[in-house]
């Protein structure tokens, strides 16, 4: 991973009418490429943060101020239009709840084709050939058949690959994912997570991968960013965090992991394994990882 | 309660049926005079008599009935329409505009509409031809009537403003108008059916009002309405009990559509 092209790099405050500071002047950096983990517990600002960088916090009725520097430009400053033209071209966004973010109404074949032809003035021909190439991409049927479904008709693991779909349908070089795996089982979970290190290889797909488990996360990350009351606390790679926490809130965050995940089956810190971890290697499919007690296999 | 629903669905259809072909059925047209037999009794020529300018009354109810099953739907369309517009956005929309929409709902609902068709009646010239008469009427209704769907439609809308999917759209960059038009429009269609269905027996007895006042549908085309006006006869009536077929043709088509319709059906 080269760390020289900064991706997207903020300042950010944001208030809502009833609740003030959610944000307090937050400064995140990121890189091309660059899986960066982002965890907080609820209430942090967590996904206040991911609808700012969209600049759509207004349809939670927040308000943002500050800046966001995204390849060389200022988001902030761009009129409503262009940031249009950003969203879901540039800037990809996945929800939490897959079943809620795809619209009950219409077959999933017409909302990829709604968010194909937000950007591209095309022929039916070549709307068709980007979405199925990206339901390969997702490890989705592509077929006919499967785009006439309603998202009634699908699993909670392939109704969030058809959201992450519609987010990397444009290749977009920054894809934000809102707890993208909160709402699903533990071997539905790890499948995702496997998705989006395949994505950041393939597409070479910068990830802010936000959540509020520390675990799931570390194998996935090439760094891990600590939220709590609207400030980033501390930003480092999954070993250091783990192996040596700087912060008060991070030691207690990682103090409080349960003790079984924190051992390795040979009694080693997994610090030690985190630290030589390989994003390409890291989230295996693990039957396993539905039991409880063997949650390691997953930062394995 | 299943069989009677559908013995309700057959009857509003097998009543729909008989008015579009009430030209085949019945031989008579329904303005020709039979001078020499005017108030007539039930007879083989006269199925239900006639009336005292001797016209023949079966083929003034099928063609009456024609007029009100087909215009009251025409005008709860056109009322829908106008709610979904006024609704569907100032919902989607929120905000002053949003306000202003419920504002303008709430007058039209307070409004006396009965007194506001009258008055909108009555500036209309007298002698207004049947058939601009017809259109007019139910027109007005149309006009008049969008206030509570709108208010329904509304408040649909708003709740999917909310919805994560309009937020996942707007996050893949789509516009407003499209998110309006292809995310929430296809949600809201359950309810715009429903408000629909729901206002064709409101229309229906609308009209029926407007016609005993005389304002309804003009002479000699026949709706429900004027027929209702030759109620009025009580003598007439008490001679030949045959003539009140229309109020009890009215009383069943409107119960049979209150039958019909079951607001869980439309739980979308």
């Amino acid at each position: 991973m080269t760390r020289t092209t900064s991706l997207l790099s903020l300042c950010l405050s944001a208030d809502y009418p009833d609740r003030p500071n959610v944000l307090r002047t937050l400064a995140l950096e990121m890189y091309s490429g660059e899986i960066l983990g982002l965890i907080g517990q609820s209430g942090s600002g967590k996904s206040t943060l991911a609808l700012a960088i969209l600049r759509l916090l207004h349809l939670h009725k927040g308000n943002q101020r500050g800046e966001i520097w995204f390849q060389g430009r200022n988001l902030m400053g761009v009129s409503e239009r262009e940031m249009r033209s950003v969203r879901g071209r540039e800037l990809g966004l996945v929800l939490q709840s897959p079943l809620s973010a795809l619209n009950p109404a219409l077959r999933i074949g017409t909302q990829l084709e709604e968010a194909w032809r937000a950007h591209v003035k095309g022929s039916d021909d070549a709307a068709r050939k980007a979405i199925l190439e990206t339901l390969l991409s997702v490890s989705l049927p592509a077929e006919r058949s499967f785009l006439r479904r309603y998202s009634s008709q699908l699993s909670v693991g392939q109704a969030q690959r058809v959201i992450i779909a519609m987010a990397i349908l444009h290749r977009p070089s920054l894809l934000i994912a809102d707890e993208p795996t909160s709402a699903l089982d533990t071997i539905t979970q790890s499948e995702i997570l496997r998705l989006f290190a395949q994505l950041s290889r393939e597409l070479r797909m910068g990830i802010l991968y936000i959540s509020h488990d520390l675990l799931s996360v570390a194998a996935l990350c090439h760094r891990i960013a600590i939220l709590h009351a609207g400030q980033i606390l501390e930003c480092a790679p999954p070993a250091q965090i783990f192996g040596a926490p700087q912060h008060v809130y991070t030691q207690k965050l990682v103090a409080a992991l349960p003790r079984g995940a924190l051992l390795d089956s040979d009694g080693d810190k997994v610090s030690s394994v985190v630290a030589s971890h390989e994003v390409e290697e890291s989230v295996k499919p693990s039957v396993e990882s539905s039991i409880p007690d063997q949650i390691p296999s997953i930062v394995r | 309660m299943k069989l009677l629903r559908r013995t309700a669905a057959a009857f509003l259809i097998a009543v729909f049926i008989a008015a579009l072909f009430a030209g085949v059925l019945v031989p008579v047209p329904y303005a020709k005079q039979f001078r020499d037999s005017p108030n007539a009794m039930p007879s083989r020529i006269h199925l239900l008599g006639t009336d005292e300018l001797g016209r023949d009354l079966f083929s003034r109810l099928l063609y009456g009935s024609r007029i009100s099953l087909l215009l009251a739907p025409a005008a709860s369309l056109l009322a829908t329409i106008i709610a979904a517009l006024v609704g569907g956005v100032a919902g989607y929309a929120g905000g002053w505009l949003e306000r202003i929409a419920l504002g303008g709902t709430d007058l039209a609902m307070s409004l006396p509409w009965l007194f506001l068709l009258l008055a909108a009646r009555a500036v209309l010239p007298l002698n207004l031809s049947p058939a601009a008469s017809l259109l007019i009427t139910f027109a007005l209704l149309g006009f008049f009537g969008w206030a509570a769907s709108a208010r329904v439609i509304c408040a649909g809308a708003r709740g999917l403003r909310d919805s994560d999917f309009v937020l996942q759209a707007k996050a893949c960059g789509c516009s407003s108008r499209r998110v309006l038009l292809q995310q929430v429009l296809p949600n809201l269609r359950p309810a715009l059916f429903a408000q629909f269905l729901i206002s064709i027996p409101v229309f229906i007895l609308t009209e029926a009002n407007l016609g005993i006042l005389g304002l309804g549908v003009s002479e000699p085309l026949p709706s429900w309405g004027g027929l209702l006006r030759g109620l009025e006869n009580w003598s007439a009536v008490q001679a030949n009990p045959a003539r009140l077929a229309p109020l009890l043709l009215l009383l069943v088509v409107v119960s049979c559509f209150q039958l019909v319709l079951r607001q869980e059906d439309f739980a979308p």
